[in-house]
């Protein structure tokens, strides 16, 4: 039921990278209300304007809006930005190593996508 | 004037034990501010003090009033649940709610009720029916259906299992907590109001020992873990306290660059509870 808080990271900044979480998964869709300040601080025993605070970095990121009076939402779009920066992190960073290892492991790219494929047609593919 | 409480000097002697030696200290409006220290550290009786219950010597001002002095006024902006239960063991709660509602100016018979009708605790029940939980659940709700702009909560959720615990500090949050209103509480159980306090008060034989904002303690305390060579060096920068881990020394620092520790092992920011021990250790050391 506790979230486990990583000590070396403010707890504002884990809030918010939990919320991308959930825009990422698609638990929160374009247009949801997230969950209000109160009850994140009620629910998990923090500090109302840690919560706020965590909020704050997503309007910055213009991941979620602010509407007065009634809280806050996420933005039409956010997900397709999110999944854009992330696809092109993965792009940056991760597959060059991984293509990295399949040439020092000397596998053959074109059964790897074989695999892939069969495991996707089996289990049915999203 | 943003200060809410504000000691300046505050001394209490019981004969010749200062419980409270040459205090001084604010607390601003809207904080949450936790107070620790060990048993017989002083901390009930800086409470009581900030109370009216008690007289001390030097400034204290509470609300722009004089606690002791003006005690009556204070009441009605002030409220107070304390470690020993205090709600009298005959009286049902209907009768408790009629009771604060002719006694207080600032309370809401109504807002208590829908505060209780969350709980299991029925209206025509005596206190001594109720189970420990369950009073306290009365208690905070009869407590936070006072309009009021300090709380002060004394050990609030002694001897309650960790259910209860959770849902107390929740409750307080969802339902009494708003910004505006400020709470000083005090509690050996560190962890759980860790992320839930503003402003942090360590207390021991009478005087403060640490009085920071918690936004401030990761740039002023860092402990590292480090073993050998590194660990002399590090020794030479003055940790407050040290003590071994599995065979690592754990140090804690005040004040030392981070930049300066991080080359000489695993730097991180201290719990509270760690810090705590640190200090207190530290001190006595």
């Amino acid at each position: 039921m506790d979230p486990k808080w990583n000590e070396d990271l403010p707890i504002y900044r884990q809030l918010r990278d939990r919320v991308v979480a959930m825009i990422l998964e698609g638990v929160l869709g374009d247009g949801d209300a997230l969950p209000s300040v109160r009850n994140v601080a009620a629910e998990y025993r923090l500090n109302p304007l840690t919560v706020l605070k965590g909020y704050q970095e997503l309007v910055d990121e213009n991941l979620v809006e602010k509407k007065r009076g009634r809280g806050m939402f996420v933005t039409d779009g956010a997900r397709k930005q999110l999944l854009k920066d992330e696809r092109q992190r993965f792009l940056d960073k991760e597959w060059p190593e991984v293509v990295a290892t399949i040439k020092r492991l000397g596998l053959d790219v074109a059964s790897l996508l074989e695999q892939v494929k069969e495991s996707d047609d089996a289990g049915g593919a999203e | 004037m943003t200060s809410l409480v504000t000691a300046s000097n505050v001394s209490k002697r019981y004969g010749d034990i200062r419980a409270v030696d040459n205090v001084s200290f604010e607390i601003e409006k809207g904080k949450i501010m936790g107070l620790f220290g060990p048993n017989g550290a002083g901390k009930t009786t800086l409470l009581k003090a900030v109370l009216g219950l008690t007289d001390c010597e030097g400034q204290l001002s509470v609300l722009g009033l004089d606690p002791f002095k003006q005690r009556k006024a204070l009441m009605k902006n002030i409220c107070f649940i304390a470690d020993v239960a205090v709600l009298p063991r005959w009286i049902k709660v209907s009768q408790l709610l009629e009771f604060m509602e002719w006694t207080h100016p600032n309370f809401s018979r109504q807002r208590a009720e829908d505060l209780l009708s969350r709980t299991k605790v029925r209206k025509d029940a005596k206190v001594r029916e109720l189970s420990k939980g369950m009073v306290t659940q009365l208690h905070l709700s009869i407590i936070t259906a006072i309009d009021a702009k300090l709380l002060v909560l004394d050990e609030p959720t002694l001897g309650l299992d960790i259910i209860f615990r959770k849902e107390f500090y929740g409750n307080l949050l969802s339902d009494y907590f708003d910004g505006e209103r400020t709470i000083l509480i005090t509690t050996h159980q560190v962890e759980e109001i860790e992320n839930l306090m503003t402003d942090i008060m360590f207390i021991n034989d009478g005087r403060i020992l640490l009085d920071s904002s918690m936004e401030t303690l990761p740039a002023t305390y860092i402990e590292l873990t480090t073993s050998g060579a590194d660990a002399d060096t590090a020794r030479r920068l003055g940790p407050i306290y040290e003590r071994d881990v599995f065979g690592k020394k754990v140090m804690s620092f005040e004040g030392v660059d981070r930049e300066r520790l991080e080359g000489l092992g695993e730097a991180h920011t201290p719990s509270v509870a760690d810090l705590f021990v640190a200090k207190v250790k530290g001190a006595a050391a």
